[in-house]
């Protein structure tokens, strides 16, 4: 665990070092990020200045569950999502070659290698609207207690499934098209679960169960009665570990690394 | 002259090639994003249009909107599917010097790999649109209205070219352009009306972006499709201005960063 | 250390015809090829021994390393290496050994490669004073040490490989896999760093497999040799040997004062090699016939200058891979 840590330390000190050197990117992507927040929460404003409800919801039960999700994505974007990109480059350029070398689990210097120091600030705007809405509804005190381990609760079966899903590089070697897929999963957890049709729903919950993500947490968070959710989102975090493991080194089997 | 043709058919053929020797990619990256888009936005409004019956909202039923989202899946497919990546790759790697000695420029190359991956679009749309055809969803109101909105829609494929052509342009500074073509995709989906309509938008809002291009997208299309509005006059007058600027900028913005590549040896 | 027995990797790619209907076909169906990059490789060595690996463009090498270093999972066939199946890549086995690559950099671009060891010294959980020592050895030893702190983009590719070697070494490594570790580089640059390997070799026994194109590499380096052909293993034992195989041909140059009638009976059995100009030409004379050929030319014509080398490394390949009989004999 402490030689996790340490190296996890020189991950982020290298982070800040490569990221001073590529200022305009630097403010791209604080600017790429609030834009999203903006247009994703200015559509369900947008939509309940002619509506009541969204499903069973009214708009401030939307909203806080919208920026649970923000928040969620904020750290995913600041701590996974370069990594990710950069996947499917090591499997092109064979760069991985040299990840593989090293004496630490490739899963950990794979995906927890690239952090990006631009985003952090955002998570402000992102914790200010779930602060905001959280106030509106008010929260009891359990729920705002509980609030930060369940927002990394969901983070964690995101990042697992995505993970999962990556491992589909070691094969479509050009990685672009995963990611884009990836990307499809985050849009599918980004709305709770009741606005799908049961039979979607089902399918989302169980199989690929992207839905437990945000509507586990949230849920229980406004009636502590309704944690059957939760208790499927730490299961589903359990069962797809195991499975993550497994497939990983299928995948690690599979890899030609490339220019032999 | 028949030679210069011969080496756009070429080009076009190379990047058929190029298109779909990752197939599974091509299928992610471009069909994919749109149809799980058009899903989530689906059952969204199903869920909302579920809790009364004969629900309107600002004179959309149930079954208009679902049109409208389905016009804008079209519309997404075939209007703004392309990205400049290739574009800004080449500048990137260095790749321009070979454009420099062929005698095919930079931008006939690039026009070529647009018109090549236009040409699987409109394969791509038609499907799209055949299918739905047969399904209870989709509502045509009219070969005129279906014609004028695919022309006008192919012309707004070239606005979004020439967007794109920019952005991948500002590889000549920039390190990563992904990040600005991003930032552009995601302002144009929203602006355009390609998440939620305009007509849902605060009405200030609206007035302001009367006089952006972003109506004329995403939005302006779809209502032709619905045969509520015909594309005859402003919409093809603000887009080929637009078009113009674009044109002026890019070629000023080439000649610009050729010196500054030409200078440093990149 | 490393035991092999019938290792064999595959690699399968896909062929598509040209144009529009080729890649709608592409779409749909695709017609795979099989590949050998490796073919039933057989090896036997011990610690401390320094081994060259010889072979042409795409004879197999790179893969013969990667599999040895656990970077890819052989296709069929036994590997041990220290006594570890590689592709299990345990982190005890990834402690004790090192990759070096000429075309591929291990190095993060952008920032100083000082950054990078530090990285690197979490990784292996290098000791600091253990480390601060070894970067102050090596760094002495090729004489880098005011770039440690320079972003490694801004290095010339020599200062870069070094920097490599450096990345690679710092845990001490047990077996190092050098691969083209001097391509591109100047002859000065490529003397540093085979001392520099050759100073490892002697203060820490190493076991070292190397792959080179350049002759003068193994020649200094290694006492054994293992040459591949399309995968497969065609030589493996002293490098004196093979140097016999082939010595019995030497190449001589000869530069002519004015063109020459390259159908002259003279050099007709010799393999000639004409410039355009037909006033320079190289010659594969058998050693034993050196001195009196030699003498035959410069009595006979107007030379300007002459000299006599070992037969270059490519046309040593070219030879054997038009008659592998020649290693069999």
């Amino acid at each position: 665990m402490k030689h996790y840590l340490q190296v996890y330390q020189k991950f982020v000190s290298t982070a800040f070092t490569q990221a001073s050197s590529f200022r305009i990117s630097f403010f791209l992507v604080i600017l790429m990020d609030l834009f999203f927040y903006f247009s994703t929460l200015a559509s369900v404003i947008f939509i309940y200045d002619h509506v009541e409800y969204i499903g069973v919801w009214q708009k401030s039960q939307l909203m806080f569950f919208i920026s649970f999700m923000l928040t969620l994505d904020w750290l995913h974007m600041t701590l996974f999502s370069e990594s990710f990109w950069m996947m499917g480059e090591h499997i092109r350029t064979g760069s991985l070659d040299f990840i593989l070398l090293r004496p630490i689990h490739s899963i950990f210097s794979v995906f927890f290698r690239h952090f990006r120091p631009a985003t952090m600030v955002n998570g402000l705007v992102a914790i200010f609207f779930l602060i905001k809405y959280g106030l509106a509804l008010n929260l009891s005190p359990l729920s705002w207690a509980l609030t930060p381990f369940l927002i990394i609760l969901g983070l964690t079966l995101l990042l697992i499934i995505e993970i999962i899903i990556s491992i589909a590089m070691f094969w479509i070697v050009e990685g672009l098209g995963v990611n884009f897929l990836r990307m499809q999963i985050q849009h599918l957890s980004r709305w709770p679960d009741f606005i799908y049709a049961s039979l979607t729903r089902k399918v989302l919950t169980i199989f690929l169960p992207v839905l437990l993500i945000g509507s586990g947490p949230v849920r229980f968070l406004y009636d502590y009665k309704d944690y059957k959710l939760l208790i499927g989102l730490i299961i589903a975090i359990i069962i797809s570990w195991k499975l993550m493991l497994i497939l990983w080194n299928v995948g690690l089997k599979k890899y030609d690394s490339a220019s032999s | 002259m028949r030679n210069y043709l011969l080496k756009w058919t070429q080009t076009i053929r190379v990047a058929w090639t190029n298109y779909t020797t990752y197939r599974i990619n091509f299928f992610l990256q471009v069909i994919g994003p749109a149809l799980v888009f058009f899903f989530i936005k689906y059952n969204l409004w199903s869920s909302i249009y579920s809790a009364k019956e004969n629900l309107i909202i600002q004179n959309y039923n149930f079954s208009e909107m679902i049109n409208y989202h389905i016009w804008a899946l079209i519309v997404g497919l075939l209007a703004q599917g392309h990205t400049a990546m290739n574009l800004a790759e080449d500048i990137r790697m260095g790749r321009i010097s070979s454009y420099l000695i062929y005698p095919f420029n930079f931008w006939e190359f690039h026009t070529a790999n647009f018109v090549a991956f236009q040409i699987l679009q409109i394969f791509i749309s038609l499907i799209t649109i055949g299918a739905l055809y047969f399904s209870p969803l989709l509502e045509f109101h009219g070969a005129f209205a279906f014609i004028q909105g695919y022309i006008y829609t192919l012309y707004v494929s070239i606005f979004w070219f020439c967007l794109q052509y920019l952005t991948g342009m500002m590889a000549f500074w920039l390190e990563e352009t992904w990040i600005l073509r991003v930032i552009v995709m995601m302002i144009t989906a929203f602006f355009s009306g390609a998440i939620i309509p305009l007509d849902l938008f605060p009405p200030d809002l609206v007035a302001v972006l009367n006089y952006t291009p972003f109506p004329y997208l995403t939005f302006y299309p779809i209502k032709i499709f619905m045969g509520e509005f015909t594309a005859i006059g402003t919409p093809y007058m603000i887009l080929s201005f637009w078009i113009l600027i674009f044109i002026v900028i890019n070629s000023l913005l080439w000649r610009k960063g050729l010196k500054l590549y030409t200078a440093a040896g990149m | 250390m490393i035991h092999s027995t019938n290792l064999s990797k595959t690699f399968q790619s896909y062929i598509k015809e040209p144009g529009f209907k080729g890649s709608l076909k592409a779409i749909f169906s695709r017609n795979y090829v099989y590949k050998d990059a490796v073919k039933n490789f057989n090896i036997e060595s011990k610690r401390g021994e320094i081994i060259g690996l010889l072979g042409p463009n795409g004879a197999g090498k790179t893969t013969l390393m990667k599999m040895f270093t656990g970077i890819i999972v052989p296709s069929r066939g036994d590997l041990t290496v220290m006594g570890y199946k590689p592709w299990e890549r345990s982190k005890e086995f990834r402690k004790k050994i090192a990759l070096v690559m000429g075309q591929k950099s291990q190095l993060w671009w952008d920032i100083p490669a000082m950054d990078s060891f530090l990285l690197l010294q979490k990784y292996y959980e290098i000791p600091d004073d253990k480390f601060k020592k070894r970067v102050m050895e090596m760094s002495d030893i090729l004489q880098v040490e005011p770039l440690l702190k320079v972003h490694v983009r801004k290095l010339s590719l020599g200062e870069r490989m070094k920097m490599e070697l450096m990345a690679s070494l710092l845990h001490t490594p047990e077996i190092i896999f050098l691969d083209e570790p001097t391509i591109g580089l100047d002859l000065v640059a490529q003397e540093n760093i085979r001392e520099f390997i050759s100073e490892y070799h002697r203060t820490h026994n190493a076991t070292i497999f190397l792959t080179s194109h350049y002759m003068a590499d193994i020649q200094a380096l290694c006492k054994r040799l293992v040459l591949i052909f399309n995968g497969e293993k065609h030589y493996d034992g002293p490098i004196k040997e093979f140097e016999n195989i082939l010595g019995k041909d030497k190449v001589v140059s000869f530069y002519f004062s004015e063109a020459q009638n390259p159908n002259d009976p003279l050099w007709m059995r010799l393999e000639p090699k004409w410039n355009d100009f037909l006033d320079q030409v190289e010659l594969k004379i058998p050693e034993s016939d050196l001195r009196e050929t030699t003498q035959k030319i410069l009595d006979h014509k107007s030379i300007i200058d002459f000299h006599t080398e070992n037969m270059p490394i490519e046309r040593v390949m070219k030879t054997l891979m038009a008659n592998p009989d020649i290693l069999k004999a």
